[in-house]
């Protein structure tokens, strides 16, 4: 195998993880370039090429999987520079796109509602009708798409987005509005709903539909610059692209469905955490990642990460299965402040990268998450490029934090650090309580440089019994995504009664939509032996407006028994979720949902031999920690000394050179074969737990 | 700390993260209702709320789509606390929907779910929600001809619905045989109750976790603290008595007859008083607003402008205070019938409110929300074999403007504040015996102003089915009642809901009425824009430009109320290139 690397666009810092032919694996960071990230991109494979002694060129060709996260559609959307977009929808329904629901977010404040990523005048109606039947009852009205063509090339429109009512149905006038569009508008960027997401629901429809035009021409034009550079270089390899639901894609397909790496920020992180989790066995656990301004909490079960079909993004819905990844404004950079109440606040403003915590000393004066945690002595200069300021961190909390509550600036400090935790492990609660789980038989996996510092008191506050820390926990997401599949969801609505189910009709769509994955994941050089294909369905009691995804017709055999256990599925998901169910109730389904991977190769994680416990070979000094009212000297260890079987006990400190890690006084850690750690409260016994944990969770 | 109550002190830090749980756990509780209910005006346009007050009934968390239900909680746990006090035990569940025994309007029900530990109450559960029936005369519960509350709905006093954990078996077969979709209202009852459970489910950790003394003491600190928060907020506010006085359309009674709310604010340093004594006597038809309402809604107004910022709970509300004279409009007197109160009453003493405020702080102020204006209907489905209920919320007007924001569009009647979520058409067909033929906004409906109101709506559909009742209710169909402009800003259209029967005539259905529809019939709703604020003359010319190339104000409309003049604009637009 030759080398692959991940390469995660963040915000502030562009990651890079290599893992090289012989399974070594390095980290690299180079700044984010927003202007163009193609540099930023080329500048970190820049680095790891020297460090090997060979020119970019020489190096790229040994390279055989390049797997690429970026953010470059988010950010389009969020500073609304997408594609000039026109939307062509049913004659009578002009607004619905504009008109979100009529929802207002934060309803007792007054601000602005969301900019419109495609204005009232750039919206075209075209008269047509379909049943909710299916049948035609309005023909679609040609010239209606003629004007509309004419309208849009004056208006100098880059893509358009068409999507009618209930053309989930019956999509013959999407399809023909769309050869329309391509005959008077050559080289203009078309998305049909019916392409993108032929689910009922029109303004979720819409919405994506119209978001895939936004951010298409804007993903196409950065892949093929992208494309062409590595190309030049003399790159033989695969380039694949993270997308918002966990799997990866070529190039080629994520330029028709762009708005499927809309959300793939922090989509790496759950695949990183089945993959550290799987060398001890692990398949129930939640991952953490604390960046700068944001904590994204993503749960998996039984190996399988949760999804959800309610994602936004800028105020707009993307209805699109996506990894449920639940965020939080609580970070490094996130800013405590005192409310008119008098109550101890932290984030969601965050000071960011610029001007950044006070104790950057790069002009913040506001007290942050990384001051707080300067103070109590957790966080230090020593290995990070940044020389720390501790003078104006005690200055920032003393004035902002610790004065107006009249306490010490050290109790302050403390303040903000519980604070935060609570915050965060509030969202872990909503990630998993809030969707009927109990986090106590889950691992922690954390990840973010100063992760690591907070998730001792999280775990104890949640009485998550254990957790697991990456070596390269700081560049988490590109690390999962090394290792992701191949992966592309489909849905079709059926909208029936459970008792008028036509088992013929299911099966029928279902291998369609197979059929529509086989063909894609075979364009993308897939073998057929690779690929698996997972079936389910949304069903839902007649009535309810939401549905409950349940999985269906294992290895798709379509068969009444297949059918009737999917119901009493459904009953006991219902009961999980929201403690009660209905059993006698009649039931509907509403989605017919086909989730497709194709395989890709893994690479092996090499394990070492055990070195005992002891772990002084690795202590390099001391330090002054808060733990438990009072400073006290805390022995700082070196992380790429520990080696596996080595235990450090709490309070201590692990530093390496990306992260931090806090143990607490009633915490132990140890190292593991693949070299990660895994931290424990003390007394309990890790073998043991190891053992409880790595049991399913019953059904 | 507190000395008064002689509990244990807990530090800032801690309140401030029991804070935080308490709030989650009453979103918790939102969110399960919102996934599970059955009924379309729970799930589609959450039309409910939640809370968690503690063992002295004090709020301390709410999640609230539909604002104007929050302030009517406490009310209600009241009286479910008080009459069965010295009998209530862990497992108990409670219902109560009668207006005159502390609930605001009898389709919302309300349940409670006590959460025990060491052997007494220490919280309560509690959610409140519009049911798809409550039996009665009326249409989804709204009854225009009724003159007392036994014409609205089965009425529920606070009552046991789940004992020790047990369903009380006659008093579920009693109710659902009094209403007309016992399997919607049993589901709904089911997952209220559900939610509560989730709720209790939390509260339980809670106490584990930091016991009852903390969490206690605790509540004291998070209620001082929105306490002091709200009197911050009011400083803002010049003292002085700020009147002003608004109508209600009618009762449904007597149609002639527009009903006066008047009000006389007093800010007087960190406090308000709302004293409503001089609005008219009460009505014969269902306007007449409960006290519970009234307070809600006066409540309302200000958290939606001047105390925008502020923790809805119990210290929240310390520095306000309402007055309402027994038997008039917003203060009825048993067995007035009051269903109409969240919408038309709550509307009026919301505009009212703001009215009042506006001659102190305009700036703060929204001019008028278009009111609510559209039908509930209910019937048979031969599609799918099953009667049904619903109520028209796809009509949505546009949201007042404000001093330096245009209003938002489409958003539905002040009482909703935003939270009301338009139903989708596609799952609107599936269900009800109707097409939908029309749903976009309305053009020149927006009050103009410096800064516009917001859009409003037009909805259009055709009845598939015969026999259907339809009751329309709201107002804003009179010159006085459609919404204000401010500060030179305009009014915006009165809103209309037209019949148009499949013989060609066209009806025009009156606010409060009763009407029937028949297989081909049309109806159609135009839900009028919000008010403007700020003289339209000054509307920045490039936006007057945009909403004519969008066709939301016509040309015609730009000339005379804007002042426009195509020319003047590319003079400008030369100028600065």
């Amino acid at each position: 195998m030759g080398i692959r690397i991940g390469v995660d666009v963040g915000g502030t810092f562009t990651d890079f993880l290599v893992k090289d032919d012989e399974g070594g694996t390095r980290v690299y960071k180079a700044s984010t370039t927003p202007g163009d990230p193609t540099i930023g991109f080329f500048n970190g494979l820049e680095k790891a090429a020297t460090s090997d002694g060979q020119s970019l060129e020489e190096w790229l060709r040994r390279v055989e999987t390049i797997v690429h996260g970026t953010t470059i559609t988010t950010n389009a959307v969020l500073t609304g520079e997408g594609a000039v977009t026109g939307f062509v929808t049913t004659a009578g329904f002009r607004d619905m796109l504009n008109m979100r629901r009529g929802i207002k977010e934060k309803q007792f404040e007054n601000y602005a509602p969301p900019p419109q990523l495609v204005p009232r005048r750039r919206i075209a109606a075209a008269r047509e009708r379909v049943s909710s039947e299916g049948e035609i009852v309005a023909p679609l009205n040609e010239s209606d798409i003629r004007s509309a063509a004419e309208q849009f090339r004056a208006q100098g429109v880059e893509a358009v987005a068409v999507s009618y009512l209930w053309s989930f149905r019956n999509d013959r006038h999407e399809r023909r509005t769309k050869e329309i569009l391509e005959q008077e508008l050559p080289g203009v960027y078309v998305s049909l709903s019916t392409d993108v997401l032929p689910q009922i629901r029109a303004y979720e429809r819409h919405s994506t539909t119209v978001l895939n035009s936004y951010v298409g021409p804007v993903l196409s034009r950065y892949l093929s610059r992208l494309q062409q550079r590595l190309h030049d270089l003399g790159f033989g390899g695969t380039l694949l692209i993270m997308q918002s639901n966990g799997g990866v894609m070529s190039p080629e397909v994520a330029q028709r469905f762009a708005s499927n790496t809309l959300l793939s920020g922090p989509a790496g992180a759950p695949q990183a955490g089945i993959h550290y989790g799987a060398v001890h066995g692990f398949r129930n656990l939640i991952t953490v990642d604390m960046g700068g301004t944001s904590f994204d909490v993503a749960l998996i079960r039984n190996g399988l990460p949760s999804v959800t079909t309610e994602g936004s993004i800028g105020g707009h819905r993307v209805a699109s299965p996506i990894l449920d990844i639940h965020t939080v404004g609580s970070g490094g950079g996130s800013i405590a402040w005192i409310d008119a109440g008098g109550l101890l606040n932290v984030g969601p403003k965050s000071a960011g990268a610029v001007p950044g915590p006070a104790c950057y000393g790069r002009g913040g004066v506001l007290p942050t998450v990384t001051d707080a945690n300067y103070v109590l002595g957790y966080l230090d200069s020593a290995g990070d490029e940044l020389t720390l300021d501790g003078g104006a961190a005690q200055e920032a909390i003393a004035k902002h934090i610790a004065q107006p509550l009249q306490v010490g600036v050290v109790d302050a400090a403390f303040g903000i650090y519980q604070v935060v935790n609570a915050d965060m492990a509030a969202a872990i609660s909503v990630a998993s309580v809030q969707r009927g789980y109990d986090p106590r038989e889950f691992v922690l996996v954390v990840a973010g440089g100063i992760g690591p510092l907070h998730a001792g008191a999280i775990a104890r506050d949640l009485e998550i019994p254990l957790i697991l820390i990456p070596r390269e926990s700081s560049v988490f997401c590109a690390a999962g995504m090394l290792i992701s599949d191949l992966k592309h969801d489909y849905v079709h609505t059926y909208a029936r009664e459970f008792e008028a189910v036509d088992l013929d009709a299911v099966a029928q769509i279902y291998r369609e939509i197979s059929e529509k994955a086989m063909n894609t994941l075979e364009a993308e050089n897939v073998s057929t032996r690779k690929v698996v294909l997972e079936y389910s369905a949304d069903l839902r009691y007649v009535g309810q407006f939401n549905e409950v995804e349940v999985p269906a017709f294992p290895g798709g055999t379509f068969t009444s028994a297949a059918l009737e256990e999917l119901e009493s599925a459904f009953h006991r998901r219902h009961d999980d979720l929201y403690g009660y169910s209905t059993p006698g109730s009649p039931i509907e389904i509403i989605n017919l949902r086909v989730s497709a991977r194709g395989l890709t190769e893994k690479p092996t994680v090499e394990l070492v031999g055990a070195r005992g416990t002891d772990s002084s070979a690795a202590r390099t000094g001391s330090r002054k920690a808060w733990f438990n009212g009072a400073f006290s000297e805390t022995p700082v260890y070196d992380g790429l000394r520990l080696f596996h079987g080595n235990i450090v006990f709490g309070p201590a400190i692990v530093v390496q050179p990306t992260t931090t890690i806090l143990v607490p006084p009633d915490f132990e850690l140890t190292c593991d074969a693949a070299n990660n750690y895994l931290m424990h409260r003390k007394g309990s016994d890790l073998k043991a737990l190891v053992g409880r944990l790595t049991e399913e969770v019953a059904a | 700390m507190n000395m008064a109550t002689g509990v244990t002190d807990v530090d800032p830090i801690k309140v401030s993260v029991i804070s935080s749980r308490l709030d989650a756990i009453s979103k918790e509780i939102g969110q399960t209702m919102l996934r599970t209910s059955r009924s379309p005006i729970f799930s589609e346009a959450r039309d409910f709320v939640t809370g968690i007050f503690d063992h002295r009934l004090r709020l301390l968390a709410q999640t609230a789509y539909i604002p104007v239900l929050m302030g009517a909680l406490p009310f209600a746990l009241e009286s479910i606390a008080k009459e069965y006090a010295g009998d209530i035990s862990e497992g108990d569940v409670f219902i109560l929907n009668d207006p005159y025994r502390g609930n605001n309007h009898p389709p919302d029900i309300t349940i409670a779910k006590p959460v025990f530990a060491e052997g007494a109450v220490q919280f309560w559960a509690v959610s409140k929600g519009h049911h798809a029936d409550v039996g009665g005369g009326g249409v989804v519960g709204y009854n225009p001809a009724a003159h007392t509350v036994w014409e609205e709905c089965v009425r529920i006093p606070p009552a046991k619905l789940l004992e020790k954990g047990k369903r009380n078996k006659s008093l579920w077969d009693f109710i659902l045989i009094n209403v007309r979709m016992p399997w919607l209202v049993e589901a709904d009852l089911e997952c209220q109750i559900g939610a509560c459970t989730i709720g209790e489910r939390s509260l339980r950790s809670l106490i584990r976790k930091y016991g009852l003394p903390v969490l206690h003491s605790a509540a004291d600190h998070i209620l001082d603290a929105s306490e002091r928060q709200t009197r911050a907020a009011l400083r803002a506010v010049p003292n002085g008595v700020y009147r002003a006085e608004s109508f209600i359309d009618h009762d449904g009674v007597d149609k002639a007859r527009k009903i006066g709310v008047r009000l006389a604010l007093t800010v007087s340093d960190e406090a308000v008083h709302f004293d409503w004594s001089d609005s008219d006597p009460q009505a014969i038809g269902y306007v007449n607003s409960t006290l519970a309402n009234t307070v809600s809604a006066s409540f309302q107004a200000l958290f939606m402008t001047v105390c925008s910022e502020v923790k809805y709970n119990e210290g929240a509300l310390r520095a306000l205070s309402v007055e309402a004279k027994e038997g008039s409009i917003l203060n009825a007197r048993e067995p007035a019938p009051v269903t109409c109160c969240t919408v038309a009453a709550a509307q009026t003493i919301i505009e009212t409110t703001w009215l009042a405020l506006a001659q102190a702080v305009p700036e703060r102020v929204y001019a008028g929300w278009g009111r609510w204006l559209a039908p509930a209907t209910m019937g048979f489905n031969p599609r799918t074999q099953r009667p049904f209920g619903d109520i028209h919320f796809m009509g949505k007007a546009g949201a007042g403007a404000t001093h330096g924001l245009d209003g938002w569009d489409h958003i539905g009647p002040s009482v909703t504040a935003g939270g009301l979520r338009a139903p989708d058409p596609e799952l609107h067909e599936l269900i009800n015996p109707y097409t939908v033929l029309r749903y976009e906004y309305w053009p020149d409906s927006a009050g103009p102003g410096r800064w516009r109101g917001g859009i409003g709506a037009v909805c259009r559909w055709r009845v598939d089915a015969d026999g259907i009742m339809a009751v329309n209710f709201g107002g804003g169909v009179n010159e006085e009642t459609r919404p204000y402009g401010l500060e030179g800003g305009h009014r915006a259209p009165v809103s209309k809901v037209l019949v148009h029967r499949r013989d060609g005539q066209v009806e025009n259905i009156d606010t409060e009425t009763f009407f029937a529809l028949n297989k081909g019939d049309e109806v159609e709703i135009y839900e009028t824009g919000g008010g403007g604020y700020g003289d339209p003359l000054t509307r920045d010319r490039a936006q007057v430009a945009d909403d004519i190339a969008d066709g939301l104000v016509s040309v015609a409309e730009a000339r005379r109320v804007y002042g426009w003049h195509p020319n003047a604009v590319s003079a400008t637009a030369n100028e600065a290139a």
